[in-house]
């Protein structure tokens, strides 16, 4: 079971994706903007983010600045899960993945459920 | 070039970035539908109630574009009625009902005031005001807004009856629109500010009362924030 900040900004998919992540026997905090998922970052401790870049006001990217300049969340794994095609940032992913430690990229339209919980096991800290 | 944008009110680029903004916005319904259909598949019955809704908003944004389009090619014999401003909020609310429900977004309805009709494209009118209301009940909760609450409201200005969709939200302001209308042809997500979407509803909605030779602009009902258009009174005689 891993602690998972699930940053998604329509009500509906978060729902859904909550419920397979649960159904994994995952606890998955909600979060559909970046200030409130800061906010539960910190009361949820996540051992996994999974992060849409499309957010209102402030991107995803922003997130994972502010996420990434606590000393205790500069390890955690983040698995982007998002509506942009991989094409559409190829000049920004050395960005994502290096300064900012984005460890797998899903695109959304084409994840299945299974497919995100497969990458969610891969990179899961605490193996059962 | 010149010609098409005459007789569509449009030009073709502008055009063919409101139909990318459209298959982007319809990714948005069709994974939310795949991905409960998958759920269900794993984890017992699916919410069909959910996923019907879901389907229908995603037709009726489908169906006001092609109004949209429709009145554009028409402008010149557009059939302008009076019209009941209340009766087209009633009735916009009630189509918009049960995607508000799959939201958490409390709909209310504020036509307190007895304005006289309006004189307007019936069809038009309530299908613009359907389609912002849409965008803006699944941009609520993106916005994390303290109030779910989306209110279809009008009131009188000294420009005319106002009737728009309003929520206590300061990112509808001029400034988003603005940016926003710039940003279309660009931007995978114009109104940055508003929704995380390609904002399709909107520039939607922005056509259609284009082709009725309306504004969609910003307003502001009460507290709330909100786009509505401004409307000029019929002065044909009320009976009732």
């Amino acid at each position: 079971m891993a602690h998972i900040l699930l940053v998604e900004p329509d009500r509906q998919l978060a729902a859904t994706y909550r419920q397979a992540l649960e159904r994994a026997r995952h606890d998955v905090a909600v979060a559909h903007g970046a200030q409130a998922a800061i906010m539960a970052a910190d009361s949820a401790r996540p051992d996994i983010v999974i992060l849409e870049l499309q957010l209102v006001e402030h991107s995803g990217i922003e997130f994972l600045y502010e996420f990434r300049s606590y000393q205790d969340w500069q390890a955690v794994p983040v698995i982007v899960q998002s509506q942009v095609p991989s094409g559409e940032f190829k000049g920004s992913w050395q960005l994502l993945q290096g300064e900012l430690g984005v460890q797998a990229y899903l695109y959304k339209p084409r994840t299945s459920l299974r497919q995100l919980l497969a990458a969610v096991e891969e990179l899961n800290p605490i193996k059962t | 070039m010149w010609r098409e944008k005459e007789r569509t009110g449009t030009s073709p680029a502008l055009s063919q970035q409101l139909l990318l903004s459209i298959a982007e916005e319809l990714k948005l319904p069709l994974l939310q539908i795949a991905r409960q259909a998958e759920q269900a598949s794993l984890d017992g019955p699916a919410d069909l109630m959910a996923i019907r809704t879901t389907a229908d908003s995603a037709l009726q944004l489908l169906d006001s574009y092609v109004l949209g389009v429709r009145l554009s090619l028409e402008r010149a014999q557009l059939d302008i009625e009076s019209v009941s401003v209340s009766s087209v909020l009633y009735d916009a609310g009630q189509q918009l009902d049960a995607l508000a429900r799959n939201y958490g977004v409390a709909l209310e309805l504020n036509v307190a005031g007895r304005f006289g009709p309006v004189l307007a494209h019936r069809q038009g009118l309530q299908a613009a005001l359907v389609s912002l209301g849409a965008a803006l009940i699944e941009a609520l909760p993106a916005q994390e807004s303290a109030q779910l609450k989306l209110q279809l409201a009008t009131h009188r200005s000294r420009y005319g009856i106002v009737a728009g969709l309003y929520a206590d939200t300061r990112q509808l302001s001029n400034e988003a629109l603005r940016r926003g209308r710039r940003l279309q042809r660009h931007s995978r997500q114009p109104l940055l500010n508003l929704t995380h979407t390609s904002g399709a509803g909107i520039f939607v909605a922005d056509t259609i009362l284009q082709a009725m030779a309306l504004r969609l602009r910003t307003s502001r009902h009460h507290r709330l924030y909100g786009l509505g258009t401004v409307l000029q009174p019929s002065r044909q005689i009320q009976l009732v």
